[in-house]
């Protein structure tokens, strides 16, 4: 049943992508974490998650998200989110995970905020 | 009476029940069998999406929590409509959530960038406009959700939860 995540990784200028197809649940686990372990490895300072609008969000994907976003900030790393369709906006922003990670509309709005300077 | 009116007739009159195996991952056809039916008895888009995520998240705590995952049990979903309001009643074989997490709780979790337990709750309580939890059975327990087809589109995040456990 379950659509399993495929993170692929993207350099763009100094910001990641990283490109989510496929759910983002509990067992999305390992893909997130092989994939920000990767990102580390590269000393990468600015993430940015790509998400396909008609993707499937539970709360065990949200979890591993904070949990994501908690590296981050322990790393100085600037976090973006974008891709996302009007109700996960909704919900992230509902949860509160709009304060550690900034939602944009387009992956060019996000590099035009995201790339250069700090 | 005309098409749609005649549709709303029929739906009032039948409710529809899908069992699921404890198995994460079917929660997806209760989501995708209650955004169906919603959208048949003529809810808008925006409520569709709110109600998929409650119904999804009931079905995640029946499977892992009510039902602990365990092969031989079932989660039944129940949905009807009647009188304008859509309601989903989600039943596993267990003996309730002992303890729901307040939102405070949670939110405060988060602001922290801990793991947030009871993260599907909220989302529930946040996204219908009725929830009550905690509704005992002889055989287990059901959560049910209502959407109303006459409420306005959700603005500010906070619903209403009552019945069972007063939150």
């Amino acid at each position: 049943m379950e659509q399993p995540s495929e993170i692929a990784l993207e350099t763009i200028g100094d910001v990641t992508l990283f490109d989510i197809r496929g759910d983002v649940t509990a067992l999305s686990e390992p893909f997130l974490n092989d994939a920000y372990t990767k990102a580390i490895d590269q000393g990468v300072v600015k993430i940015l998650f790509k998400f396909k609008k008609d993707i499937y969000i539970n709360s065990g994907g949200i979890a591993l998200l904070i949990q994501i976003l908690a590296e981050t900030k322990k790393n100085n790393q600037q976090a973006g989110i974008t891709g996302l369709s009007d109700h996960f906006k909704k919900i992230f922003n509902m949860v509160g995970i709009t304060k550690f990670a900034k939602i944009y509309d387009s992956v060019e709005a996000a590099l035009g905020q995201m790339s250069g300077g700090d | 009476m005309n098409a749609k009116e005649q549709m709303v007739k029929k739906l009032n009159s039948h409710a529809v029940e899908v069992s699921l195996p404890s198995k994460l991952g079917y929660e997806r056809i209760a989501m995708d069998c209650s955004a169906c039916f919603a959208k048949m008895a003529g809810f808008a888009q925006d409520r569709i999406e709110d109600l998929k995520t409650a119904v999804a998240e009931a079905c995640l705590n029946a499977i892992e929590h009510g039902n602990k995952g365990h092969p031989d049990t079932r989660v039944l979903v129940t949905m009807d409509f009647k009188d304008d309001r859509f309601s989903v009643c989600v039943k596993d074989n267990g003996k309730g959530i002992s303890r729901i997490p307040r939102d405070k709780t949670v939110m405060r979790r988060i602001e922290n960038l801990e793991p947030p337990k009871g993260l599907g709750t909220y989302l529930i309580k946040k996204l219908v406009d009725e929830v009550e939890f905690n509704n005992l059975t002889a055989d287990g327990h059901i959560v049910k959700m209502v959407i109303k087809l006459t409420d306005k589109p959700l603005l500010s995040g906070k619903r209403q939860a009552s019945g069972g456990t007063t939150i």
